[in-house]
């Protein structure tokens, strides 16, 4: 079991927050080294990915359907495995962890998906809770934090509520607090706003921006033309299983800030 | 902190699923009451046969109209032998009426008094040998004022094979039992676990480690086994306690002890035992459509 009763956070410095803006020198959140993934022996899915992804930054991963935009952030929460190359997460290699440590690197990353994967039978404050009772947090404090991360989405004082009784663009700013409420330093958003109709699309879109703006690193993978357009950030176009930088961004959120 | 979030979790889980898991405990219950019955007979008949083993007994049937010289005689050929303790005269008229008490028949309190065989009744010393009772009926035997001695060795031999038997059923249904106990638990687990799906792959995406998701599972197939487990003792007990007048009755007057109920620390062992085959049947199901 976990923790016997205290929080176990093996990458806690690298927490999101102030140590980015304090240090713009330190290294990168996380690199990918010429990372290839083969689903088939013949037709790798990714074929040397390079890809560098500074502290605070807000990273488009876009590509046509079938590109390999959700298996490259799979092999990033490691619910898929690199068959050659390197992912360095704050520095660390957790291309080849292993399978006990993996618990450890998600409660660093914040993870969203397309079905929001949230539990309809809980209640709003049950599914964002979930990511600090993993962590034996006290009850007070996971009360505390969920009530802010509910804030920060826009859901507060709906905590009591159930998740089925909440419409799609609720779903998933439910998700999105579970995400964040554990403070990860890393988002990763796979086609968030995919089941969205638009207007709520660039609502979602704002609120992962919102979250970035407090020193949060978010990846997140569309291939809704209309978001890249509507925004300036960073683009990785994932074509033929390589990266390509499509588009420059503003920059890290510490860069913006010293700037 | 962790094993209390599993309880609390596995609580939360058994309400919501609430049908499943009253299904696995009745049919489990009904296993373990099984099992509680033959170690229940066993444990009874057992102490029949060590209260019978304690004590030796032989009885010496007289035969019709010895004189009573005969039988003073006889008395005094039997307080002899180291191994008799005690001997006790029971005329006809006795026997009869022992008879007719025991069986609660006042019928045969009508029947003629010689029908029944006057009988001198050893009690012999605790340890005696099958071998040296044999020998000294045998001796006694030769007596001229004696009809027959009925030693209860071929008794002794059934009540003992009886209780062999017994232990063995009891085994073999402990081993059933606990077949059954992990193939009920591991099923409705593998059950809780599809219905639970969703909820573990957020556990796993958000962190959880393998115990935080087990836990809640191994609490859910322990918690099958201990309920399942003190229902069935329970239920035998409420039995036990109902019919017990009637059966005391019965049993005293046949094999000359009380009944008793399973030892309290074998029914907690049932209890704890329980516990941990549904544990480890719930572990099972884990392993296999987990794998964790
Ligand atoms: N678990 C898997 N097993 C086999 N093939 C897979 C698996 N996941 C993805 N693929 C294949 O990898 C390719 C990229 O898929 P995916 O990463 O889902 O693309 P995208 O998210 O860009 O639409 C597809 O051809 C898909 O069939
Ligand atoms: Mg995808």
């Amino acid at each position: 079991m976990a923790g016997n009763g205290k929080v176990v956070r093996p990458f806690a410095f690298f927490r999101a927050g102030n140590q980015a803006h304090a240090n713009p020198n330190q290294r990168p959140i996380l690199v990918l080294e010429d990372v290839y993934k083969f689903f088939r022996p013949d037709v790798p899915t990714l074929r040397g990915v390079n890809l560098t992804v500074e502290r605070g930054e807000f990273v488009f991963v876009t590509g046509p359907s079938g590109a390999g935009k959700s298996t490259l952030l799979s092999l990033i929460y490691r619910a898929q495995t690199v068959d050659e190359g390197r992912i360095l997460f704050c520095g660390r290699d957790i291309a080849r962890l292993t399978a006990a440590s993996i618990p450890y690197l998600r409660r660093n990353l914040g993870v969203v998906f397309q079905d929001f994967k949230i539990i309809g039978h809980w209640t709003v404050f049950e599914n964002v809770a979930v990511a600090l009772e993993i962590l034996s947090m006290p009850r007070r404090l996971v009360r505390a934090r969920v009530s802010e991360a509910l804030e920060r989405v826009g859901l507060a004082g709906r905590g009591g509520e159930l998740t089925s009784g909440l419409s799609g663009g609720e779903q998933q700013r439910v998700a999105v607090a579970r995400a964040i409420v554990a403070e990860p330093a890393l988002i990763l958003a796979d086609e968030p706003t995919g089941n969205l109709d638009p207007t709520l699309a660039l609502d979602i879109l704002t609120l992962f921006e919102e979250i970035n703006d407090t020193g949060t690193t978010v990846l997140f993978a569309t291939h809704d033309h209309s978001l890249l357009e509507a925004r300036a950030h960073r683009i990785v176009y994932i074509d033929d299983g390589r990266a390509i930088e499509a588009r420059k961004g503003l920059g890290a959120w510490a860069d913006r800030r010293t700037a | 902190m962790p094993f209390k979030t599993a309880i609390t979790r596995a609580a939360r889980a058994m309400r919501e699923d609430l049908r499943l898991h009253v299904v696995a405990i009745s049919s489990l219950t009904v296993a373990f009451l099984c099992l509680a019955a033959a170690i229940f007979a066993v444990t009874n008949l057992s102490s029949v046969a060590e209260s019978w083993a304690r004590q030796g007994r032989m009885s010496v049937y007289l035969v019709e109209g010895a004189s009573p010289e005969d039988v003073a005689q006889l008395r005094l050929l039997l307080d002899g032998l180291p191994e008799v303790r005690e001997v006790e005269h029971v005329t006809s008229r006795e026997a009869r009426a022992e008879l007719a008490r025991e069986a609660g028949e006042a019928e045969l309190g009508r029947l003629p008094a010689d029908l029944f065989p006057a009988s001198l009744e050893v009690t012999l010393a605790g340890g005696t040998s099958a071998a040296r009772t044999a020998a000294i009926a045998e001796r006694v035997r030769r007596v001229r004022a004696v009809e027959a001695v009925e030693t209860y060795e071929a008794w002794f031999g059934r009540l003992e094979a009886l209780v062999a038997t017994g232990r063995v059923v009891a085994l073999v249904l402990a081993g059933l039992v606990l077949l059954c106990v992990l193939f009920v638990v591991a099923n409705t687990i593998r059950l809780a676990i599809s219905g639970r799906r969703d909820e573990i792959e957020v556990l796993k995406l958000c962190g959880a480690s393998n115990g935080f998701v087990r836990g809640p599972f191994i609490v859910e197939g322990a918690v099958q086994g201990i309920l399942s487990s003190g229902i069935a003792v329970g239920l035998l007990l409420a039995a036990f306690l109902a019919l017990r007048g009637d059966v005391d009755a019965t049993i005293a007057a046949l094999a000359g002890v009380r009944a008793a109920f399973i030892h309290p620390t074998i029914a907690v062992l049932l209890v704890v035992g329980g516990g941990l085959v549904g544990a480890a049947g719930s572990a099972l199901s884990l392993r296999r459509y987990l794998g964790v």
